[in-house]
């Protein structure tokens, strides 16, 4: 089970409780409150901004606290790597912990490529400006001369004991600075580096992901995310970040062979993985290069160990690119996934055809619109030519694009 | 972009040109090969394919101790007992100590003839963590690979060429002797740029391309800021000289009151109402985002 927010006959329409006034409701249960998370309005579970505010909307509000998001990546691993960054960045912005482990690039360099957010309301840890009282009339009024009725607001909006925002925005172009991301306590885990036990045991996953999940295990130990374990003052989140599993530098051959051999180490894991997470307030991000696993019936049983899944197809290097249709976007993301957590049905996303765009300040998702269908007469030409004009270059005959005009 | 490419990867760069049985890549190889001789670097080749005299051939010969040609063709699996180069020294320790022990004062490329050879005896993982050691490490600066496309599995192409910056595809071209090469380059800050260009090798292994290269070059993340001054090109003057700006300070402002009535105001502020707001779904959509033309 999920970690659910601990409620006696909870109403659905509860108000979160990071409140913006001093009234805190009756309730006979304690809840948890956690910075950085809040309760679902579907089920009542426990969710937690992803850092792209798109895909939250598109995962039911957020992903659920316990819970695995698979993420296949695209074919040059740019976007997948970047919606991990942005993950990674709002744990840091919402003061969680965070677990790293990749096999290719170092965690540290990871961590040094975060997107910088966009600072309105951010807590930024230094000591907060108390409001200038009348104790230094002359400095404090001579600072502004002309906005002088914002003297005395204090100049970092401190959050109320939480971040009051439920995911944040950032920008691409510069990366965090050091001050804001060394605040956040971070677990790393990187193959090359970490002592290989040959396992004397037969078990269907391999050495590197037993070892992952040792030290996952350990961390979610020794740091006290365990549900069970004895209630400390305050609770925190993990962030758990693996980077590119199932490739050939993890030691898995699922991405080399069409046949693996080690066809169920990455399926072991996984469920591993979702039980470690189901009992502790973690949450995982996984991503999977897909594109070169051949396997389709495993690449679907790995899907179905994963919570939520999504893939990421970027236009780059395919012939879509040129397709004037796919101009303002960068990608397409399919939805392979959505969670049923303590409830029978999911709520699954409504329009199945979703496109993608990384702007520097948004990483957008949006319905793919196709162009309006209008009558031959009217300016469709422009559409119409370029996506005849493409066709002819590939397919035969150049007699395709002659018959615009048809008459019956 | 290809003759970019042959004046020299980067360091740590792993370049992997591939090719098919319609079209061999080893003469491109050798134009690799060639330009690094011309630019004076130590070069070590493993040679699984072709014997040394072959691949010696037509090669700038001028600094023989340059070349360091390690003869894994005649007994690759090590069958007899020469002191040949067998598959199975393809590790991260051999093949350090290998370089450290031929060239000491710099670092030196290897070229490697030919993937394939190896990825038939070893498993792709092991290949793919050895090239990625190489690839971080200090003794080798640059590794240029061929990799026979039609030999293996398509899983297996692409996790080798997952770790590489640059992948050069050739397949044959309209007239005899060129070819056409597909590059894909992947920077260190995750641009990855593709061209495709016409060539053809001459006599003496220098590369001609034929025709300008047709790039789709996207940028993702790293847009610069542009920094306009906005006072610049304006038919009308928007900068302040010295004594008009001192005037500007002394200027006395409409609203400005007397330090007590000012003290009084700020502090009957305390306690008004304050406005939060949480952002819904609607905020996500920005009318007039200014980076829009940016190609990020």
């Amino acid at each position: 089970m999920a970690a659910p927010v601990d409620g006696v006959g909870k109403p659905s329409a509860e108000r979160s409780p990071f409140n913006s006034t001093s009234f805190q409701k009756k309730t006979r249960s304690k809840l948890i409150s956690i910075p950085g998370t809040r309760p679902s309005v579907q089920n009542g579970q426990l969710l937690v901004s992803t850092g792209v505010t798109s895909l939250d909307y598109l995962l039911g509000g957020g992903l659920a606290v316990g819970t695995v998001l698979l993420i296949e990546e695209d074919r040059y691993d740019s976007y997948s790597r970047m919606i991990l960054k942005y993950f990674l960045a709002e744990g840091v912005v919402c003061r969680h912990e965070l677990f790293v482990a990749a096999a290719q690039d170092n965690p540290d360099d990871i961590l040094q490529e975060l997107p910088a957010p966009i600072l309105d309301d951010v807590a930024i840890h230094k000591p907060v400006d108390q409001p200038r009282l009348s104790c230094e009339p002359q400095d404090s009024l001579d600072a502004m001369k002309i906005a002088w009725r914002y003297q005395n607001l204090p100049k970092v909006q401190s959050a109320l004991a939480s971040t009051s925002r439920f995911g944040h925005y950032y920008d691409v172009s510069k990366t965090m600075e050091p001050e804001i991301r060394q605040a956040a306590k971070c677990h790393h885990f990187y193959l090359p580096e970490h002592p290989t036990q040959s396992s004397t045991t037969h078990s269907p996953m391999i050495e590197s992901y037993s070892a992952l999940l040792k030290s996952l295990q350990e961390v979610i130990h020794r740091e006290g995310f365990d549900i069970a374990a004895s209630m400390p003052k305050s609770r925190n989140i993990l962030r758990v970040g693996l980077q590119s599993l199932g490739s050939a530098l993890w030691g898995d051959d699922l991405s080399c062979h069409d046949n693996p051999r080690h066809s169920h180490a990455l399926t072991t894991f996984l469920y591993g993985l979702r039980a470690l997470l189901r009992s502790s307030l973690a949450v995982a991000v996984v991503t999977v290069p897909s594109h070169l696993i051949q396997d389709r019936a495993l690449m679907g049983s790995i899907t179905r160990l994963c919570d939520n899944a999504i893939a990421l197809e970027s236009f780059k290097g395919s012939e879509r690119e040129t397709n004037p249709l796919y101009k303002d976007y960068h990608g397409l993301l399919h939805v392979h996934q959505v969670p049923h957590l303590n409830c029978l049905a999911s709520q699954l996303p409504d329009h199945k055809d979703l496109a993608f765009k990384l702007k520097r300040k948004q990483f957008t998702i949006e319905r793919l619109h196709l162009p309006p269908d209008l009558s031959e007469t009217v300016s469709r030409v422009s559409r119409g030519e370029l996506a005849g004009a493409t066709m002819v270059a590939s397919a035969c005959g150049s007699g395709t694009s002659g018959t615009k005009h048809l008459d019956f | 972009m290809l003759s970019e490419l042959l004046q020299g990867t980067d360091t740590g760069g792993f370049l992997v040109i591939q090719d098919s049985s319609s079209c061999t890549g080893r003469h491109l190889l050798k134009s690799f090969i060639n330009a690094a001789l011309n630019r004076e670097e130590n070069i070590h080749v493993l040679g699984f394919e072709v014997s040394e005299e072959e691949l010696a051939e037509g090669l700038n010969t001028s600094a023989p101790q340059r070349l360091h040609f390690h003869n894994a063709y005649s007994d690759p699996l090590g069958w007899t007992d020469h002191l040949t180069f067998t598959v199975h020294q393809f590790c991260f320790d051999e093949l350090t100590h290998l370089v450290k022990q031929t060239s000491q004062s710099k670092p030196a490329t290897l070229v490697i003839d030919s993937l394939s050879w190896i990825l038939r005896h070893q498993s792709p993982p092991a290949v793919c963590k050895t090239l990625q050691q190489l690839k971080r490490g200090g003794a080798v600066r640059a590794i240029i690979g061929l990799l026979h496309a039609d030999m293996h599995q398509k899983g297996t192409v692409g996790s080798v060429c997952h770790l590489t910056t640059s992948v050069i595809t050739v397949a044959p071209g309209m007239k005899g002797d060129e070819a056409v090469a597909k590059i894909t380059k992947r920077s260190k800050s995750g641009k990855v740029m593709q061209y495709e260009e016409i060539f053809s090798i001459k006599e003496d292994l220098t590369v001609i391309v034929q025709s300008k290269p047709s790039h789709l070059e996207h940028k993702q993340t790293d847009p610069e800021e542009q920094q306009m001054d906005p006072t610049a090109h304006l038919t009308f003057n928007l900068r302040l000289s010295d004594t008009e700006r001192k005037a500007k300070e002394k200027l006395a402002l409409p609203f400005v009151f007397s330090k007590e009535k000012k003290t009084a105001l700020l502090h009957s502020g305390q306690g008004s109402g304050r406005i939060l707001y949480e952002p819904d779904a609607n905020d996500d959509y920005d009318q007039e985002d200014p980076d829009d033309d940016l190609d990020v």
